[in-house]
């Protein structure tokens, strides 16, 4: 017994040699105060490892208990800044309602959310979570009894840029908050336009022709593109598609993109960029921002948000200004105005007290202006229409030469024509993204379309 | 352990605690692998979005709609591409590593060991950002390859369908080696050393040392990396998702990232997803039970 | 061995650890750097070291997460070694029709994807109570095929000899095994702890799926976290990958001396 007991140790204790020989790192850095606890806690795991579900110590439902509201959001500069902030404001009334942030990446939101939807153990899930605009349909559609119905909530939907508030509203009922602003901005080294004798003014209310003229001038007075686009992700393509106002689905869901006459202009402009040479496609996200910030573009159209990581750049301060995008030529509803990205806040169907969620979101994301001035900080801008007239919108922003970016980006985002995310959002951009690479490529346009509707087409079923 | 009662046989003693020592990994397996497998199983004679799912019609409805799939049979050649090419050179690279490494003489060999070993610890997000930064058309590769007059301009190696397959499987290789090498090292121990000796007075090279001695003895350490890079390769994920995500125009999809889209990024079709994810249990089945047959022999 | 040959050996080693190590390297100086001298490519070390920590450590809990991390890894390393070094033993040594076809079956267990089970499971363990504990977080991967393949295969190596030794001298089976071998397999153990241990502490999606609670995160959680959102804070980034990545490196460090040179004698 005592030799079996020590082979055990054995074992033990070779575990153990990777903690004393080499745990250093672990412990340069790690709290102490729970070390103990948590050999306690190892020990009795050991043990009742094989005897399961005897310690049901958690699975206390992620929904809060009294007063305090449990929130799934991701981004600690942004959105977790904001929530924070909200609460800040509202304790101000109401000193005994707690907020607890979980930050959550908003792929394991979906895969928490699908899986607790699936499974049936609603429980999981918290009493507000923030959700991609783009997903909005489709989440609330597939799992209807995930979400609350916000219509009659108290906040006022009418106060919101309608164009924003579209992506959650289904069959006429609201069930998101907005929160971010995604309206669609161009942006350009003002130093590099200059070489080429032009001036923002040139790139403002213009269309994509001019555009590409434009873009010609600069690629050769400076050998800089006018914009990088990251390869086989079609942001720019549906941001073209909303500035018409058009979409991959018709009103009734079906799929719209075999004879969709924007789309096809859409990508045959595209092409036109890359060809030109005044866009350059990207392998990834990171190098997209690289060629930002190291300057081997001329700009950029994206949604307002990229403001953020161009401004890392620091000594490219005063270098940038920003203006609306082009329009699409030829397609009908043409604007220079659309959307690329933003969330909203969405009240779970496990929150109990839904009373005190309404009231939070009505007071706060959807009712406090000095809210919007505090986390502008963070590059925040609001789709709720009185911030934007607030004094700390107007404010002059040096890096951008000195604009009142924030005003002009909330003036944009009440111009953004709405369309129709469709419930198979991602799967349609998926099939279009495999178009376009294909017809950059030299594929013919027809077949590449008939092609991304059929895709899509199968994956309805 | 219970003393066995003496009428017991040896033999059935020894049936019996074979039995008692698999008993809890097997039981274990059973609950936390077989009984969802058996839901998923079911779960694929349904059909329908999310938690609308009606038993589909005809029954096998989801096992034919793969076939009719254009991008999921895209993602099974793209899968058995990195298969036939990455494997082979991952186990015969990581046999050479492990036996070299195996060397008495050697100086070095726990920092060698542990550099080669060290991209399989390393984060995927790491790994990722890095090998594509290195691909980028700026990147580190495109400078040096226009630098050598290799290349007159950048090469945009993701977003090519070939040379995207093929980055793939250089940073699967990268990953994987130093990973596969361990199991060799360590059931190199196993054989005694004298008998490299002895080898080498006989006047065996390398070479013939390496043929004639290491990979029959390792056989049952091969055999096991060789289903084990099977399955991983065939469920291969990570890569698919993080390097190139599937692109360009779903040129380096893999099976494992089409699934999960079709469950999570997608509107879930989750009786599809199984179906799908059962014919990689067929392909996985059938190459391992091939892999065994060559390989199980007790000699 | 010649000195050509030796160079040629010493020159492939070499150059495979540079190309094994280079991407580390640049993660280590990514980690001194700021964010945007990162995406610009910079490949020097930089002065932004403690700037990146403090960053790191106001935006993450960190510590509670190597401690989480450690905690998990280690009680799954062990329970998971006894466990199926013990299945992988009896699946050799006292093979039969029957058990090499339960094998089999086993086998089958890791070929289905993960995220086909994942639903089924969070189910089993949401109705379980299971959710947000160290139970929870364990046992889908305590008993894996892979490791009893492993330890099977090693076994056949075992000489049959010593068992029936020992058997003669009147030790009962259990004490052939935690006598016998496990010293004499030290080496599959220690290779089996390594890589064990790393995916333990790599784990993410089964962890990120049933830990609801904002206390029981784990490393790769931070550095998941530490991705998202719109503007990436690469120096930052890198620094937590690089502490993440340390611990597991360090592991290995320690133990590959007791798996690559194995203890002879001990059979003997």
């Amino acid at each position: 017994m005592k030799k079996k007991l020590l082979s055990l140790l054995m074992v033990g204790a070779m575990t153990a040699s990777m903690l004393a020989g080499c745990g250093d790192s672990g412990k340069s850095d790690a709290g102490t105060d729970t070390a103990k606890d948590d050999a306690g806690d190892a020990a009795a795991d050991d043990a009742g490892d094989a005897a399961e579900g005897t310690e049901a110590a958690g699975d206390a439902a992620a929904s809060g208990g009294e007063n305090t509201l449990t929130v799934w959001c991701w981004d600690p500069a942004f959105n977790i800044f904001s929530m924070n902030e909200a609460a800040k404001v509202y304790q101000k009334d109401h000193p005994d309602v707690t907020v607890n942030v979980i930050e959550t990446p908003w792929e394991d939101i979906q895969t928490k959310l699908t899986t607790a939807a699936t499974s049936g153990a609603l429980d999981t899930l918290p009493d507000i979570m923030l959700v991609q605009d783009n997903a909005f349909q489709k989440n609330v559609i597939t799992f209807p009894d995930v979400f609350t119905d916000l219509t009659n909530s108290g906040v006022d939907f009418s106060q919101f840029a309608a164009g924003k508030t579209a992506y959650s509203v289904i069959d006429g009922k609201n069930y998101g908050v907005p929160f971010d602003n995604g309206a669609v901005i161009a942006c350009y080294r003002t130093d590099m336009l200059e070489e080429a004798g032009l001036t923002i003014d040139d790139f403002t209310d213009i269309t994509f022709d001019q555009y590409v003229e434009n873009g010609k001038k600069v690629l050769e007075k400076t050998g800089k593109p006018l914009l990088s686009m990251q390869a086989g992700e079609c942001d720019l393509i549906m941001m073209m598609m909303q500035s018409a106002g058009a979409s991959l689905f018709n009103e009734d869901g079906t799929a719209n993109i075999l004879g969709n006459d924007t789309l096809k202009i859409v990508m045959e402009t595209y092409k036109k960029l890359k060809d030109e040479g005044v866009l350059i496609e990207v392998n990834s996200w990171d190098e997209y921002v690289s060629s930002l910030t190291s300057g081997t573009v001329a700009g950029t159209i994206n949604g307002c948000w990229i403001m953020a990581s161009i401004q890392t750049a620091e000594d490219q301060s005063g270098k940038w200004a920003i203006t609306n995008m082009p329009s699409l030529v030829g397609a009908e509803g043409a604007t220079n105005y659309s959307n690329n990205g933003g969330s909203s806040w969405a009240v779970s169907s496990n929150c109990k007290d839904t009373e005190l969620a309404f009231d939070f979101l009505a007071s706060t994301f959807a009712g406090s202006t000095e809210l919007y001035d505090n986390i502008i900080s963070c590059g925040a801008l609001a789709t709720y229409a009185p911030a934007g007239d607030s004094e700390a919108y107007a404010a002059p922003n040096d890096f951008f030469g000195g604009d009142a970016v924030s005003s002009k980006i909330v003036e944009f985002s009440t111009k953004v024509p709405s369309n129709i995310t469709g419930v198979y959002y991602y799967e349609a951009r998926d099939a279009v993204a495999t178009a376009i690479t294909n017809y950059i490529n030299g594929g013919d346009i027809e077949a590449e379309l008939q092609t991304a509707e059929s895709t899509v087409n199968n994956q309805m079923q | 352990m219970s003393k066995p009662s003496s009428k017991m046989s040896l033999d059935k003693k020894h049936n019996m605690t074979g039995w008692a020592f698999l008993t809890p990994a097997a039981l274990l397996i059973f609950l936390m692998s077989f009984v969802p497998m058996i839901q998923a199983f079911l779960l694929s004679f349904k059909m329908g979005k999310g938690n609308n799912l009606s038993t589909a019609d005809p029954i096998f409805a989801n096992y034919t709609r793969m076939f009719t799939d254009t991008v999921f049979t895209q993602s099974i050649k793209n899968t058995f591409f990195y298969l036939i090419i990455q494997v082979p050179i991952m186990l015969v690279l990581a046999l050479i590593l492990a036996s070299i490494l195996n060397n008495r003489q050697l100086r070095f060999k726990g920092l060698f060991r542990t550099m080669i070993f060290l991209p399989c610890a390393t984060s995927l997000v790491a790994y990722a950002i890095i090998f594509r930064t290195l691909f980028a058309n700026d990147g580190l590769v495109n400078l040096a390859l226009v630098n050598l007059g290799i290349l007159k301009t950048p090469y945009a190696f993701l977003t090519h369908a070939t040379s995207a397959k093929i980055i793939i499987i250089i940073g699967l290789l990268w990953r994987w080696t130093g990973y596969n090498m361990v199991f060799y090292l360590s059931g190199l121990q196993n054989i005694e050393y004298s008998v490299y000796e002895a080898a080498k007075i006989d006047g065996a090279s390398p070479i013939q040392t390496f043929f004639k001695i290491t990979v029959p003895l390792l056989k049952p350490t091969i055999l096991l990396t060789a289903i084990m890079s099977t399955n991983g390769t065939l469920q291969l994920f990570d890569e698919s998702v993080n390097l190139t995500d599937g692109g360009p125009a779903n040129a380096s999809i893999t099976m494992s990232h089409y699934i999960y889209n079709m469950s999570f990024k997608y509107v879930p079709t989750f009786g599809y997803a199984a179906a799908m994810s059962f014919l990689i249990l067929i392909l996985v089945a059938v190459l391992a039970f091939i892999q065994m047959k060559v390989g199980d022999k007790r000699d | 061995m010649t000195k050509g040959k030796k160079f040629l050996m010493y020159a492939f080693l070499i150059l495979m650890s540079i190309i094994s190590v280079f991407p580390l390297l640049w993660m280590v100086m990514a980690a001194t750097n700021k964010s945007v001298d990162v995406t610009r490519g910079r490949l020097l070390p930089g002065t932004y070291l403690i700037e990146n920590f403090k960053n790191l450590l106001a935006a993450q809990d960190v510590g509670s997460a190597m401690l989480n991390s450690f905690k998990y890894s280690i009680i799954l390393t062990f329970v998971s070694l006894i466990i199926c070094s013990l299945a992988g033993y009896g699946f050799e040594i006292f093979h039969d029709k029957a058990k090499d076809a339960v094998m089999s079956v086993i086998l089958l267990a890791m070929m289905v994807p993960f995220v086909a089970t994942m639903i089924p499971l969070f189910r089993m363990f949401s109705s379980a109570h299971l959710l947000n504990t160290t139970v929870g977080f364990l046992l889908p991967t305590v008993s894996t095929p892979f490791l009893i393949m492993m330890f099977r295969q090693s076994a056949r190596s075992f000489p049959h000899d010593i068992i029936e030794a020992a058997r003669i001298d009147g030790l009962s089976e259990i004490r052939i095994f935690f006598q016998m071998f496990i010293p004499t397999m030290r080496s599959t153990y220690a290779a089996a702890m390594t890589i064990t241990f790393m995916n333990a502490w790599n784990n993410y999606l089964w962890p990120k799926v049933i830990m609801t609670d904002a206390k029981s995160q784990t490393m790769p959680m931070v550095v998941a976290n530490l991705t998202q959102g719109y503007v990436t804070d690469y120096g930052m980034l890198m620094l937590a990958v690089l502490i993440c990545t340390l611990p597991t490196a360090i592991v290995f460090f320690c133990l590959q001396k007791s798996f690559a040179e194995g203890i002879t004698g001990a059979v003997k």
